[in-house]
């Protein structure tokens, strides 16, 4: 007796999901399972972990030929997020359920031998991928229940075994071990990715250190600290997302997303609305940080850091070959990553925060007390790729320890609430300037605009000039303290920069003299 | 008041009419104007019987000068030009200054111009304080357009004003440069500034006119014609700081623009080419036997230039009116930064910096007891102005920084704390600062003229503002000699003239 049944999955390709039909066809002939379309190693895998599984369930396991095509049969299909459809419709093609069933319904799920469902990758920006064509109904696995349920206007059912699948296909009652009707609810609350949720006010002392971070969430602006060990580079770059306005509907989409594709996402939280923030230790590879794998390559840090901070702590002992090979992502906003199983977008509009020791002695005394000689101090920092640190827009100096102490006293550190609520007004003015050209902030605000179209009067910009004509500052580098001066008028509520922004600005690019 | 404004309304005719009788460049109009363009041509309707009245009379042609005056100013209007006369604030004065000595003494036509024509948003004022001309051949070779792109493109980045002639080739690819370098750039034209010349400039010339400034000697309407050209090199050489020579032939316009550059004092530059280009002899040329110093890029050019450039921002970056900013000016002959016309925010800062030793921004702050924004904000300010020395690791005091001091001076208290011991230390040092001040920063005179970019535009009116009138009321001798500088043509020629030349007014 023949059969056939159609169920639908979605493939992922990065965080661009796109519907598959998955068909079973069940023929006379030599029994066993062929599955065209395709599949990668993990796809072909799901024979023997479907197979297992419907035995395991106490379902027959037909013994006829089985075809399961996966279609658009010419996209490349990967990963074990099939597992559930292909089931599903071999199920349904012997008739263990009505083939009515699985009209407009999207399985995803990835299968153990017992037939437990097992949470994949990538729900959430599969079931919007689903939702933009259309579709209503999903069922996937109670682990990414909650993800998917973000997605507005879809009715998504989280089942825990194929058991359950099938009794929800015939109309039965559900078994008594997975009958939830609501996703769980999520663990007890704590930080995701370890992030301190630390108030800046705690960095005390160093208030070039917080005002650099201030500048910097407020003009989207990258960000070099320069210090002696202890000095709170650390501290400053995990305060920089609390500072950062909450991410809008797109942006959490866009972040929620990529997270969901790395497997990072926790359960049983909302979108993500914080700005992410990555630290990957300096022994990162190129891979860990842009992004990579075989087949089809995987976000890295870069993209899990989209619309928020990735900070690079000890930069220059990053490989170089990593450091450079996050100029362009910096620059263009995306990663993208070319494998043999083909090219995947990822998203990467991310902040950059390098911080780095001025020498490698690092006296903690600060660099008066440096034994360095020059030499080793240049080519210490000439680690850090010119034309990444060309791209930095804010480069300070931190206190060392003892004279951040000293001035502590006269320091009155704002807590990141006021802080915050500053750089939320500055945001909404550069938008307001801004948006009709479509720049987001004032570090995305190309040169020549700057020096054209919102040129600044001589008597304005005197300083800067200057800088640049005796050779301290480069004509990029004259770009750059224009938007940070532009920043800083924001902060301050003016409605353009006066010469005293512009001065700050070069003071807060000044960083390093030998850099 | 009201009667100067007539003055000066009358005044600013009388050069618009003369501009219509005299070829440009004419050196026997400088002595005859000595006494004003008003009372010149006052002296030519009435019959005056010295030879310059004489052939202007001629020229007359039985139309009445005031009313072709009005009417060419009319239609300038009507094109969106303006005239810009030597008893206007977007006159520029310095840079024209020494155009009728070098008339005088070496017996050349090279006499200011009377009226300039202007289209474009850029006021002249402002612009002529940073100023780069680039000239070349107008057959220019495509290493020749591209080098020049790339210096004005270059030179546009950092803030440098791009002058040239409109014309093909070197030109025209100096103006591009400019533009797309996002700098305003100016042409100079040798007919009418609503006459694209050449013709396939139209569309570039439009958008100069757009985002820098067309001038012209010539009134609108007027073609271009072959001695124009030539007279219209002077201005390109004397609008610029420097002049760049990028390709010349061996006998071309352009050396004529170099040789005047170089009479006029002005920083001459060639860019180099293959021995073998015959478009590089010229420019090979200037390099051997004229001096001209070889340069290759914006940089190059930027560091031949630059001190007088850096030496301007020595001036109060002050905001707000072009009259404050004169004011605030140190008084010619006592040219150390002057910390009198500091600011009081700028004040408190500069007091606050501990001598002796080099300073971060944040002991700064802690001896001022001020925010170290206030600090950052002010540091840059005081360094351009030659308070304080940038140094590996934070600033450093100055000797000008250092003292006299000028306590006695309407300034706030000085700050309680550790202010204190950094005064008195200063107090100490002070004679020994006093007597190198006067060593200090000089000011060449372009600095004593200072307009905002923001002002561009608010010339296009004859209005004058209020500072212009204070100047010409008082008598031009008893006015220091900057003011004198300023204070326009009349003064500015009072030099006695060694008899006054004919004006043969050329036909054609």
């Amino acid at each position: 007796m023949a059969g056939f049944a159609r169920a639908l999955a979605v493939g992922l390709h990065g965080v661009h999901g796109r519907v598959v039909e998955v068909e079973a066809h069940l023929a006379q002939g030599l029994p066993g399972l062929v599955i065209t379309g395709l599949p990668d190693a993990a796809v072909v895998q799901a024979r023997d972990r479907v197979r297992a599984a419907v035995l395991n369930s106490g379902q027959r396991w037909p013994d006829q030929r089985i075809t399961v095509g996966l279609g658009p049969a010419w996209l490349p299909k990967h990963g074990t997020n099939f597992d559930l459809a292909v089931a599903a419709a071999i199920l349904v093609a012997s008739g263990a359920a009505p083939m009515v069933s699985l009209d407009g319904l999207v399985l995803i799920g990835e299968l153990g031998l017992d037939g437990r469902i097992r949470a994949v990758r990538g729900v959430f920006p599969a079931v919007a991928a689903g939702a933009k064509v259309g579709l209503r109904r999903y069922v996937v696995p109670v682990g990414n229940w909650s993800e998917a349920a973000l997605v507005p206007g879809v009715d998504v059912v989280g089942r825990r075994t194929l058991r359950g699948v099938l009794a929800l296909l015939r109309g039965e009652e559900p078994p008594a071990d997975d009958d939830a009707a609501e996703p769980p609810a999520a663990p007890a609350a704590g930080h995701p990715s370890g992030r301190g949720a630390g108030d800046l006010a705690d960095v005390a002392g160093q208030e070039i250190g917080r005002r650099a971070v201030e500048v910097a969430a407020a003009g989207g602006h990258h960000l070099a600290l320069f210090g002696p060990p202890g000095a709170g580079k650390t501290m400053l770059a995990e305060r920089l997302p609390g500072v950062l306005p909450p991410l809008g509907d797109e942006a959490a989409v866009e972040v929620t997303a990529v997270h969901s594709v790395a497997g990072v996402l926790p359960a049983g939280r909302g979108l993500v609305r914080e700005a992410p923030y990555q630290a990957p230790h300096h022994t990162a590879t190129v891979a860990a940080l842009v992004g990579g794998g075989s087949g089809l390559a995987r976000p890295g840090a870069v993209s899990l850091a989209h619309h928020g901070v990735l900070f690079l702590d000890e930069s220059p002992e990053f490989s170089p070959r990593a450091l450079d090979a996050l100029r362009q992502p910096v620059e263009c906003g995306e990663v993208v990553l070319a494998r043999s199983g083909g090219a995947v977008r990822y998203p990467a509009r991310v902040q950059l925060v390098l911080a780095a020791n001025p020498c490698p002695c690092a006296s903690a005394a600060g660099d008066r007390a440096c034994t360095c000689t020059p030499t080793a101090r240049r080519r210490y920092l000439g680690r850090i790729s010119g034309p990444l640190l060309d791209r930095i827009d804010l480069r300070v100096m931190l206190l060392p320890v003892a004279s951040a102490a000293l001035y502590a006293d006269l320091d009155r550190p704002e807590t990141t609430e006021v802080v915050a609520d500053r750089v939320r007004g500055a945001r909404l003015a550069g938008a307001e300037r801004w948006g009709h050209h479509g720049w987001t902030s004032n570090a995305a605000v190309p040169g020549p605009a700057l020096r054209a179209e919102w040129r600044l009067s001589r008597a304005i910009t005197g300083a800067a000039a200057r800088a640049v004509d005796s050779g301290e500052l480069s004509a990029r580098g004259y770009d750059r303290v224009l938007r940070i001066a532009w920043t800083l008028a924001d902060l301050a509520g003016r409605s353009a920069p006066d010469p005293g922004d512009v001065n700050e600005a070069l003071e807060l690019r000044r960083g390093l003299v030998t850099a | 008041m009201s009667g100067d404004t007539e003055w000066i309304a009358a005044e600013r005719l009388a050069w618009v009419a003369l501009s219509r009788l005299v070829e440009p460049g004419k050196r026997s109009i400088v002595a005859a104007t000595a006494g004003g363009a008003h009372a010149l041509l006052q002296g030519v309707l009435s019959g005056a019987r010295d030879r310059v009245s004489r052939s202007l009379r001629a020229r007359l042609d039985g139309v009445d000068p005031w009313a072709r005056a009005q009417a060419d100013i009319a239609a300038a209007a009507r094109a969106g030009a303006r005239a810009i006369t030597p008893v206007d604030a977007e006159w520029p004065t310095d840079a024209f200054a020494a155009l009728a000595p070098l008339a005088e003494a070496e017996q050349l036509d090279v006499a200011p111009p009377l009226c300039l024509w202007a289209r474009g948003p850029l006021a002249l004022t402002g612009a002529v304080e940073r100023t780069i001309s680039i000239v070349g051949a107008r057959a220019a070779t495509a290493y020749g357009k591209h080098v020049a792109g790339d210096i004005a493109f270059g030179l546009a980045e950092r803030g440098w004003v791009v002058v040239s002639g409109g014309a093909y080739g070197i030109d025209g690819a100096a103006h591009r440069g400019a533009l797309a370098g996002g700098g305003p750039t100016i042409a100079v034209l040798a007919g009418g500034v609503d006459v694209p010349y050449p013709l396939a400039h139209a569309g570039l010339l439009d958008r100069i006119a757009e985002e820098g400034l067309l001038i012209s000697e010539v009134p609108l309407g007027e073609s271009p014609q072959r001695h124009r050209f030539l007279s219209r090199n002077r201005l390109v050489a004397a609008l610029g700081a420097g002049l760049v020579v990028v390709e010349a032939g061996a006998r071309s316009g352009t050396s004529v623009t170099a040789e005047r550059a170089h009479q006029l004092g002005r920083v001459l530059m060639a860019v180099p080419g293959a021995v073998t280009s015959g478009l590089s002899v010229g420019t090979h040329r200037l390099i051997r036997d004229f001096g001209a110093t070889l340069v290759t890029s914006a940089t190059d050019v930027v560091e031949e230039v630059g001190p007088i450039g850096a030496a301007e921002w020595a001036t109060p970056a002050a905001d707000g009116d072009p009259a404050e900013w004169d004011a605030a000016m140190p008084p010619d002959g006592a040219r150390q930064p002057d910390r009198a016309a500091l600011s009081p925010p700028l004040r408190a800062v500069l007091e606050a910096i501990p001598a002796g030793r080099v300073v971060t921004v944040e002991d700064v702050a802690l001896a001022g007891r001020l925010a170290p924004t206030e600090v950052r904000r002010a540091l840059p300010d005081l360094r351009m102005r030659g308070f304080v020395r940038a140094v590996d690791g934070g600033y450093r005091l100055t000797e000008a920084g250092l003292g006299p001091p000028t306590f006695a001076l309407d300034r706030p208290t000085p700050p309680p704390g550790p202010t204190r011991a950094a005064e008195s230390s200063r107090a100490a040092e002070s004679s020994r600062a006093a007597e190198s001040s006067r060593a200090a920063v000089r000011l060449p005179p372009r600095a004593l003229r200072r307009a905002s970019d923001r002002t561009t535009g608010a010339f296009r009116d004859s209005v004058q503002p209020p500072f212009r009138d204070a100047h010409l009321e008082s008598e031009p001798d008893s006015a220091p000699a900057s003011e004198r500088a300023r204070a326009s043509g009349p003064a500015g020629r009072s030099e006695p003239a060694r008899g006054p030349e004919p004006a043969e007014p050329r036909d054609g």
